[in-house]
């Protein structure tokens, strides 16, 4: 009992300091471009990584269960590239198909990962990395190392062009779904009990197998999604799209306190990491750094915080030690 | 108990000649000599001059999978060894633009890869709780920024000195020098970690960090050891990156360090430590090697070899998990 309550207190506080560290953050971006705060600008930061935002909720819950998928970029190019052909060469037009398609095939590269890691036994990251050159392999294969350009998705950018409230919308909807079923609902709390404990879960009557698989899947549907609003985000589709971001995506959640031995991190949390992530890639101009410091930077950052992560548990750790020792 | 290996004192694997084939290491020999023969079918231009001719461009991944089968026995991962070879080759490239003579210019490349790899060794042995894929994914984006922050604005730099780096790029008969030195790096490694004190500590670590702590290894030493050497084999791969593409941009080595652990993966070492032997891994080097050169004569979509390797790779460790639970069955 005490022990959890300690466990709710961490992760308590460290929302609690993710919010300080914003706050403090926006204040002192704001004193030296005051327009930073504008909607528009904020608009923008969110439009600029609704795609980084949309699979952190995802990454979250494969890192829940002590997981991690790195082929999610991949799913995203072989998602957004199909969807793009299929507008090149004027199968389908509609949006919402288009959506449902895409989604579709994202849901299948998941449901494959989350089957081979739960029944074959194998570690997530090995697995993941197999089929991350497998749907970027296909991702060219498909296209011929061709592009679907501006043009051919024309109507189909629409939803995501400049000022359109679509990726928004979805991001909206996600996170709030997310929230919901994280917090209070049985599946939610059924990959947290995965994550800390997966015999204690299996014990106790859930179906660890199945969690895995469904976690993946959640992880590759998002994916896909994401492939899709990335093509009609950039209003195109090329085999190499967002190569390597899933490594922002890891480190979103990271910064958002989601542990990678699983069972630690909240919706709440990872959105803030995520958030603090594309603030600082925005503000770095503004405050007089080169853009050109910006990854260096941001890596800076991420060592600096699960370093201090790391000593703060330390702290706290030696802490109860003397009480209890009185 | 059996350990990781599955080894039991009553269960020692025993030597005939069928095990021999049937182990993963005859299966590999087969393998590659299967995919010779079939680059030797496919196409007439497959033969032991143009593989040596084709082969320096594959090779330089090769000098890091050592260190990294050490760091995968040892139950860590450093996806941060790409990155490495980024800002390594930078700044040999730099170095030597600057004046620097090219036998200083090989110096500095060796060095920063090696100080690389002593900065993640650090990391990892101070904050043991840290998982090393988050020390190393941190420090990733650290080195690949400092190699943009060096390169500028334009994002690449090329070598002015064409004739100093031609020292790396010298034959020994019809043998490049990368692959000479890629086959004395072999023997010395795998006699390392196969056949000395020193090796069979990293398996013991791998393991069970704790039990080889109270068998008196130094486990964080021997960590930060490890870590240093993928760094300076990274800080090679880097020279002979330099040394082959005349310069260094910011996606240069990028995806290195997935096909070095693929490929250590591929040849039996499990990333969950404590298992495997560089021999399947450095045969399994090969292989996609030769299957990279075979499918690029025969002009494939070079993109193809990906969905291959990845359908490679996970048939192969689908492969011995399914085996052990229809032997479990059988029980």
């Amino acid at each position: 009992m005490q022990n959890k309550s300690l466990l709710k207190k961490i992760t308590g506080s460290r929302e609690a300091s993710l919010v300080i560290v914003l706050i403090v953050m926006l204040i002192v971006i704001s004193i030296f471009s005051p327009s930073f705060l504008s909607p528009t600008n904020l608009g923008q930061i969110f439009r600029n990584n609704t795609l980084t935002m949309l699979m952190a909720l995802g990454m979250l819950c494969v890192m829940l269960t002590a997981g991690i998928d790195i082929s999610i970029t991949s799913t995203l190019a072989f998602a957004g590239m199909s969807i793009g052909l299929l507008q090149k060469y004027d199968v389908i037009h509609n949006t919402f198909v288009l959506f449902v398609i895409g989604a579709l095939i994202g849901l299948c590269c998941g449901l494959l990962n989350g089957i081979i890691i739960a029944k074959g036994k194998i570690a997530p990251i090995i697995c993941t990395m197999g089929f991350m050159y497998v749907w970027r392999g296909m991702a060219y294969v498909i296209s011929n190392n061709n592009w679907a350009s501006g043009q051919d998705v024309s109507g189909f950018s629409d939803f995501g062009k400049d000022g359109s409230p679509g990726p928004y919308i979805i991001l909206v909807i996600a996170y709030v779904i997310f929230f919901i079923v994280m917090k209070w609902t049985k599946f939610g709390r059924s990959i947290y009990a995965v994550g800390s404990n997966p015999e204690a879960a299996s014990i106790s009557g859930i179906k660890v197998d199945r969690v895995l698989v469904s976690v993946y899947t959640i992880m590759g549907l998002l994916a896909g999604l994401a492939g899709v609003l990335s093509v009609s985000i950039y209003a195109s589709a090329q085999p190499n799209m967002q190569y390597g971001k899933e490594m922002d995506v890891i480190a979103a959640c990271v910064i958002g306190g989601v542990s990678m031995s699983g069972g630690r991190g909240s919706v709440v949390g990872t959105f803030l990491g995520a958030l603090i992530i594309s603030i600082i890639a925005k503000a770095l101009p503004l405050v007089g750094i080169d853009a050109i410091a910006q990854n260096l930077i941001k890596g800076v950052i991420i060592v600096f915080v699960v370093i201090l992560n790391v000593i703060t548990q330390r702290t706290m750790d030696r802490q109860n030690l003397l009480r209890r020792e009185m | 108990m059996a350990g990781k290996s599955g080894r039991t004192i009553s269960a020692t694997p025993k030597g005939g000649m069928k095990e021999k084939i049937l182990s993963l290491e005859g299966a590999l020999i087969i393998a590659f000599i299967a995919i010779n023969i079939l680059g030797r079918v496919l196409s007439p231009n497959y033969n032991l001059t143009n593989v040596m001719r084709e082969s320096p461009r594959y090779l330089a991944e090769i000098f890091m999978l050592f260190g990294m089968g050490f760091i995968l026995v040892l139950g860590d991962i450093d996806i941060s060894v790409g990155a490495i070879v980024c800002l390594s080759a930078t700044m040999g490239c730099l170095s030597s633009n600057a004046g620097l003579p090219m036998g200083l210019a090989i110096l500095v490349t060796l060095l920063t890869g090696l100080c690389c790899g002593m900065i993640n060794g650090f990391i990892a042995t101070r904050f043991t709780e840290l998982p090393t894929m988050i020390v190393t994914l941190g420090t990733q984006i650290i080195f690949r920024g400092i190699a943009e922050v060096s390169l500028g604005s334009g994002g690449s730099a090329s070598l002015k000195d064409y004739e100093g780096i031609g020292i790396l790029r010298v034959k020994l008969g019809p043998i490049p020098l990368a692959f000479f030195l890629i086959i004395i790096c072999a023997v010395v490694f795998i006699i390392l970690l196969s056949r000395t004190t020193f090796g069979r500590r990293l398996y013991a670590i791998g393991s069970s960090k704790t039990a080889a702590k109270y068998a008196g290894v130094e486990v964080e030493k021997l960590r930060f050891i490890c870590f240093s050497l993928i760094g300076f084999l990274a800080g090679v791969c880097g020279l002979f990156i330099l040394a082959s593409t005349y310069g260094a941009n910011t996606t240069t080595g990028q995806g290195f360090e997935m096909e070095v652990i693929a490929m250590c993966v591929f040849g039996g070492i499990a990333t969950t430590g404590g298992k495997g032997n560089l021999v399947g891994a450095f045969i399994s080097a090969l292989i996609i090697v030769c299957l990279r050169i075979a499918l690029g004569q025969i002009n494939m979509n070079t993109q193809l070899i990906l969905v291959i390797i990845g359908i490679m790779l996970i048939v192969s460790v689908l492969v011995p998990s399914f085996r052990q639970k229809y032997l479990a069955l059988k029980k």
